[in-house]
């Protein structure tokens, strides 16, 4: 089991080592010179030569990437002069056009979006298991079919198309949620929660109808196991047959996928957050798009990456503890 | 009085239109401690005649006739008490042991869970302390520590004694082994068939033996049956139907089974 | 078999529906009037922002027998013009992607279950490596850092580059497993060659996974366009594109409803329409739900 932890975390900080690295040479062979946006219009180019200076920029790209590397664990400085900019580790650049370290604006952002995942999280499985359940249970029925055409139609609407439309029936028309607008926590709840309410219904509705299909199918696998069978040849109640036996194997895998779509949508619902206004890592990143804004545009790709990778390794290690048969197989 | 008494036994998958048996009157007696095999290819019937006494037809399927158990008529019982006989009074023994044992729990938890569904008021440790004699008696060797084992642990023979520890853990009347020995390693097949025996004269249990391998039957079973299609072509004591077999389809499963002087012969030209 | 499901041929039909639309564009604007870049002052009300006028009231998109399916807000383009310009762009980015990722897919997965050892190990890394990328924000960033001109083949592209893992890690495994049946066995006794076994004897024995993963895979791709383009970073207006007019549609969506409701109804049911339809040849080629 040890040894099994220690291999994963090992190709985990490879696999994130070569996102950086990848992702940094992108936009080191992509991105306009950051220079020539900092210095604006009245612009000579010795000024440009200084600020490619100051920053770094006039060195070649793998001493670029290991002042990176380097700023992610100790943390280095930007400027030149009067101006030094102090960026703490982990320091993932400093934000020119907004002036601020890009490390405080993720800091300030990812609770936000924290939020949005953890709500839509449990709307989806809670409706992707029970929709699931439903349906495996009345295989065949009307009740199966009936949800099997709405979970057709809720991976088929984009998002950003079902946003709208809730916005409009139940903000505009019907008048049921107030208009978004960033309302403290602590200011009036309510209203805080009411924000939530369409972001969170927004996003799950996709995630749900694939977690119905998921679960529908992984129940009616089980039940046709051979070790059901058993557990009903043993005479045990029909709810125990059910409880040990079906739905612990059928539904393992089904919580292990929303561990890594939740770690997923940890780096920003890019979408959802931009179609509702709501001030997370995925609206940061819509709008550093806009302005071009490289340096957290990258941390923010950085910062996804990480979630995934960590998502996945941490879903796999639950995952062993819980399988017993995939502990053998890896050790 | 017999154990068990089977009359006009029918299994039918309903099709569209129409019944389909799969099972087609079936008669025989079981008495106490004894052994039955019925023996047929597959698609003879003789799976779907041990899940109907077990009352574990699959979905479509329908079962008429009677069924006598102990003086109890099962097809006339309702779910609930069918429970508390099956896997108590009556146990099971599946073909594939990998299969049919729950691969997220523990061989201890398994057998202790056949034992407690029985038991009211057992506590774990009992439990617990029922399975590890079981797997003693089923002679897997150091019980006490494999007890917390997961079935993917076990070799294919190791498993099927889970399984037949896991069938006598609660002392059944009678036991009912569905090709216990198909999925398994010829030598391990005779190390099985064994144990069934050794079993049965122990526990005094009665035996009903289902599998295609009349070799297999010929080591366990008193009295035999041979079904095809649905239906019994012949039975008799096992002796009777190997020393004068009477239809032609018995004769030809007959045939079928290796000799020894096949065997040598076979050896020799290879 | 798939012709006598009700819901397949309604499915069939829609996207036939939309592939005649998109490839005869020019000739159906020519009909309807309007070509998609052409602004119509008369059709909006420049005192109340540009929102479009309609016979007596407002509210449905300025829909009138001049513009059949109403006009953009602001500008007065009309938006059945740029909803069959748009399906156009939809269609090529989402069938070219699949196409691209399809052949990266096959390719990679024949090479990798086919000969195994480094190969495989290589090809294999590279597929883990991707899949663990956060493949809508890299793509965006990659296309936000890219000029915008000739967008739609970097699209296809960017969308390729992360797309065919998933089908090359299906083709990895089944040909792993038919590299092992006696046909190929006997191919291979024959004298065939690599290539001849590989593209005689394995590729066509693949040919119901591919058919699903690529029907599955085009409503996947629609979707990823359209999104996008919403974001901004797929096709730039002036190019019609269905995502690119549902953004622009929010700054006006509580006004002029029709505006989004129009692109996001033709994309709901293009999507839903290959949804059902890859459901169905799922169900008709891969009967005990292997895939």
């Amino acid at each position: 089991m040890t040894r099994y932890v220690v291999h994963r975390v090992g190709g985990m900080i490879l696999v994130l080592f070569l996102v950086c690295l990848f992702t940094y040479m992108v936009f080191f062979l992509l991105s306009p010179d950051p220079a020539v946006q900092i210095c604006g219009k009245n612009c000579t180019p010795e000024r440009i030569d200084q600020i490619r200076e100051n920053l770094g920029l006039d060195q070649p790209f793998l001493t670029q990437f290991l002042g990176f590397l380097g700023g992610l664990f100790t943390g280095r400085e930007y400027g030149g002069g009067t101006s030094i900019i102090e960026c703490p580790a982990p320091c993932l650049g400093y934000s020119f056009q907004t002036s601020q370290i890009v490390t405080d604006m993720l800091v300030q952002r990812l609770p936000v979006t924290a939020v949005v995942a953890i709500g839509a999280a449990v709307l989806w499985l809670t409706a992707g298991v029970i929709g699931g359940l439903v349906s495996a249970v009345r295989e065949g029925r009307f009740a199966d079919r009936f949800i099997a055409a709405l979970t057709l139609g809720g991976m088929s609407i984009p998002n950003y198309v079902l946003a709208l439309g809730l916005q409009y029936v139940f903000v505009v028309q019907l008048q049921w949620l107030p208009f978004p607008q960033a309302v403290p926590f602590a200011d009036d709840p309510g209203q805080w929660f009411a924000n939530f309410i369409l972001p969170w219904t927004v996003l799950a509705i996709g995630y749900a109808s694939s977690y119905t299909r998921l679960t529908r199918a992984n129940v009616i696998d089980t039940l046709g196991e051979n070790f059901v069978r058993t557990a009903k040849a043993k005479g045990l109640q029909p709810s125990l047959v059910w409880r040990r036996h079906a739905l612990r194997p059928a539904l393992t895998p089904v919580v292990t996928i929303a561990g890594m779509d939740f770690a997923g949508l940890l780096g920003g619902a890019l979408i959802t957050e931009t179609v509702f206004g709501i001030n997370g890592v995925g609206k940061l990143a819509a709008d550093s798009i806009t302005k071009n804004d490289q340096p957290v545009i990258m941390a923010v790709t950085l910062l996804a990456a990480f979630f995934v990778v960590v998502g996945n390794m941490v879903v796999d290690l639950l995952y062993s503890a819980i399988d017993p048969r995939v502990r053998a197989g890896a050790s | 009085m017999s154990l068990l008494t089977v009359r006009g036994l029918t299994v039918a998958f309903r099709a569209i239109n129409h019944d389909v048996p799969v099972v087609a009157g079936l008669d025989f007696d079981l008495p106490r401690s004894g052994a039955l095999g019925i023996v047929g290819e597959s698609g003879s019937g003789k799976s779907m005649t041990s899940l109907a006494i077990m009352g574990l037809l699959p979905a479509g399927a329908t079962r008429t006739g009677s069924i006598v158990f102990d003086g109890t008529e099962l097809t006339a019982l309702p779910e609930r008490r069918m429970r508390a006989i099956r896997g108590d009074r009556i146990a099971m023994i599946f073909q594939d042991p990998l299969s049919s044992l729950n691969p997220y729990y523990t061989v201890g938890t398994q057998i202790a869970e056949a034992y407690r569904a029985h038991r009211s008021g057992v506590s774990r440790k009992t439990a617990r302390k029922v399975a590890i004699e079981a797997m003693e008696r089923v002679h897997i060797r150091d019980a006490a520590r494999r007890v917390d084992d997961y079935p993917h642990q076990f070799s294919g023979g190791m498993r099927q004694r889970v399984m037949i520890a896991m069938a006598l853990s609660t002392e059944p009347e009678l036991i009912i082994a569905d090709e216990p020995t198909t999925a398994l390693d010829v030598t391990v097949q005779a190390q099985i068939l064994e144990l069934l025996a050794e079993v049965r004269r122990d526990t005094g249990a009665a035996l009903i033996l289902i599998t295609h391998d009349l070799a297999v039957v010929s080591e366990v079973a008193d009295h035999l049956l041979v079904m095809r299609r649905g239906e019994v072509v012949e039975s008799g004591t096992a002796a009777q139907v190997f020393s004068d077999p009477r239809h032609a389809y018995t004769r030809a499963l007959l045939d079928a089974v290796p000799r020894i002087d096949d065997t040598i012969g076979e050896l020799r030209s290879t | 078999m798939i012709m006598r499901d009700p819901a397949a041929v309604a499915c069939l039909a829609y996207i036939a529906l939309i592939v005649l639309m998109a490839v005869c564009a020019p000739l159906i604007v020519r009909i309807s009037g309007w070509d998609p870049y052409e602004f119509d002052q008369s059709a909006i009300d420049p005192d109340l922002g540009g929102i479009p006028l309609t016979g007596g009231g407002r509210g449905w998109g300025g829909i009138s027998g001049e513009h059949w399916l109403g006009v953009e807000p602001g500008s007065g383009r009309d938006i059945f013009a740029r909803i069959v310009y748009g399906a156009r762009a939809s269609m090529l980015i989402a069938l070219a992607a699949t196409l691209l990722t399809t052949v990266l897919g096959v390719v990679f997965g024949l090479l990798a279950g086919y000969f195994g050892g480094r190969t495989d190990m290589v090809i294999s890394r590279v597929m883990e490596f991707l899949m663990a990328f956060p493949a809508l924000i890299f793509m965006i960033a990659v296309l936000s850092a890219l000029p915008a001109d000739d967008r739609q083949y970097l699209l296809v592209v960017v969308i390729s580059v992360f797309g065919w893992p998933y089908l090359a890690r299906l083709i990895r495994a089944q040909t792993m497993s038919l590299k092992q049946r006696e046909f190929v066995e006997a191919a291979r006794a024959s004298g065939a060659s690599r290539a001849q076994i590989v593209f005689v004897e394995i590729l066509p024995n693949l040919r119901s996974t591919i058919l699903v993963m690529v029907t599955m895979a085009v409503p996947g791709y629609i979707g990823t366009e359209a999104g996008l383009s919403f974001l901004g970073v797929g096709l730039v207006p002036p190019n019609p594109s269905w995502g690119q007019m549902i953004a622009s549609s929010v700054s006006w969506y509580s006004v002029v409803p029709a505006y989004f409701l129009v692109p996001g109804t033709f994309l709901a049911l293009l999507v839903l329409a290959f949804m059902v339809l890859g459901d169905r040849v799922r169900a008709a080629v891969d009967p005990g739900g292997l895939l």
